[in-house]
């Protein structure tokens, strides 16, 4: 699905839209250049699920926790170009605890096929005009997801 | 009394590092390996790679701290290593490495929070410094405002809603084209450049609290400068001289804020970012005409090293604040 975000609180809406649809075996790697939205819709969904405390850019530690109902892992893969996630510890937490992932791109060979994927761009290259965002899902059950999701966003388009 | 030797072992991002220190104050040694020719090929730290260089070299650097200092296993009183925060495959090195240590030599292992022993590179070189003081912990991880009425109460006031401020340098200086890490090519590219001739937001400035935002900032450079490119406008110099008095302006307003408010005669500066000369001007300036002192600690004792992080220990040794052998690492700050 594909939707049209003008402003920043309407990013954290769609976050927290999202947080309804998602649960705590899902894996969402979020695309986008620096400076896209990742991080503010990270900090929707962890809203959404009730989490009040800081939602801060993960770059330097590679994953926050948020204790949230359930807990939220939120990575960041940016610093990781060139090597390998095995020794991350990753598994520990894919598909058992709800999974945020910034700069998935390094990743591809360790993160489930069924992962949501959520691509924003800028308009144009114009950080000040609106974001577009693409929702797809490789699995059955995120497709599933994807159509309750557009029971119930505006998509603004 | 007895003199107090202290090892400290510091692991938490791309340096490894061992030192002794003597009560507190006098440094025996204090020896730095650093990864950044290493990192500087990825444009960032390696987690991994920083892990298996940390494994590699520890024991080489250890070593090497107790020849400078001309020391013997046996005449240090206590292990210090640094257990938060940090990229936890790195922090795990140092913790298991002077976990051994300490066990095998019978003496005991002190716990130091990275961020305590940045702000402790302060008293390593000025003793005097004088209570209360607010502290501005400014690096590629943090941007914190603290409120120390002592050396054992860290009173947070404000910090980051989302970058760091070390993490803008590097972010916008990958950006620009500018080399890793970010700081001191920014902070080159900004003396041949002029602030002031494009214009970026000073973000959080109006606002009467102590909280931080670097997001909006590296977005607003990543907006200006594409739309400079396509004018055939964009100088790389004077983006980065705007960016850096951006940077600098909210930092020095906010500390001075915090120090008028929280009535203190004491500022100090710590964290690698806190090497920035931009920084250290504006704020000795305005603390200056306020009647306060500023406090910075000398350009090696900014970035990561372990000397800090074996001064810091001794205060926590005159307590007996003294770890278990079951101490863990944790990546997150947890609390200050």
């Amino acid at each position: 699905m594909e939707l049209i975000i003008r402003t920043e609180e309407d990013m954290n809406k769609l976050g927290e839209t999202l947080a309804r649809i998602l649960n705590k075996q899902d894996v969402v790697c979020l695309h986008g250049v620096l400076g896209a939205g990742k991080t503010t819709l990270v900090r929707g969904i962890a809203r959404g699920k009730g989490y009040q405390g800081r939602v801060t850019s993960p770059t330097f530690t590679l994953m926050n926790i948020y204790q949230a109902q359930e807990p939220i892992h939120h990575f960041d893969f940016y610093r990781l170009e060139g090597a390998d996630l095995i020794d991350l510890g990753m598994e520990d937490y894919l598909q058992k605890e709800l999974c945020l992932i910034e700069w998935p791109e390094v990743g591809s060979g360790v993160l489930p096929g069924e992962a949501m994927h959520i691509y924003i761009s800028l308009a144009e290259e114009d950080y000040d005009r609106e974001r577009l965002v693409q929702i797809e899902a490789g699995g059955e059950e995120g497709r599933r997801k994807i159509k309750e999701l557009e029971q119930i966003v505006d998509t603004g388009c | 009394m007895n003199d107090i030797n202290i090892l400290g072992i510091e692991t938490s991002c791309d340096e490894t590092a061992a030192a002794i220190v003597k009560n507190g104050q006098e440094i025996l040694s204090n020896i730095v390996q650093s990864q950044i020719s290493l990192h500087q090929k990825f444009g960032g730290v390696v987690p991994e790679v920083a892990s298996r260089k940390h494994i590699e070299t520890i024991t080489a650097v250890t070593q090497e701290a107790f020849a400078r200092a001309a020391l013997t296993y046996q005449d240090i009183d206590a292990v210090a290593v640094t257990h938060r925060p940090g990229l936890i495959g790195a922090l795990l090195v140092g913790l298991s490495f002077a976990k051994s240590l300490a066990y095998a030599l019978g003496k005991p292992i002190i716990a130091v929070n990275h961020l305590h022993g940045h702000i402790y590179a302060n008293f390593l070189e000025n003793p005097g410094i004088a209570f209360p003081c607010v502290c501005l912990v400014v690096s590629g991880g943090h941007t914190s405002l603290l409120y120390m009425p002592s050396h054992h109460e860290y009173h947070l006031i404000g910090e980051t809603r989302d970058d760091a401020a070390g993490e803008a340098f590097d972010k916008v200086a990958r950006f620009l084209g500018l080399a890793y890490p970010g700081g001191p090519s920014v902070e080159k590219a900004a003396l041949q450049g002029q602030p002031g001739l494009y214009k970026l937001p000073r973000i959080f400035l109006d606002r009467d609290d102590f909280e931080f935002s670097f997001s909006g900032l590296k977005t607003a450079v990543m907006n200006l400068w594409r739309k400079l490119e396509k004018s055939g406008e964009a100088d790389v110099n004077n983006m980065a001289a705007e960016f850096q008095a951006a940077l600098v302006e909210v930092l020095a307003e906010k500390t001075l804020h915090a120090a008028k408010k929280f009535q203190v005669k004491t500022v100090l500066l710590a964290g690698g970012v806190a090497a920035n000369s931009l920084l250290r001007s504006t704020i000795a300036e305005k603390a200056q005409v306020q009647g306060m002192q500023v406090f910075y600690p000398s350009l090696s004792l900014c970035t990561d090293n372990a000397a800090m992080i074996a001064g810091r220990a001794y205060v926590q040794y005159m307590r007996r604040d003294f770890a278990g052998l079951d101490l863990n690492a944790y990546p997150g700050l947890l609390s200050l």
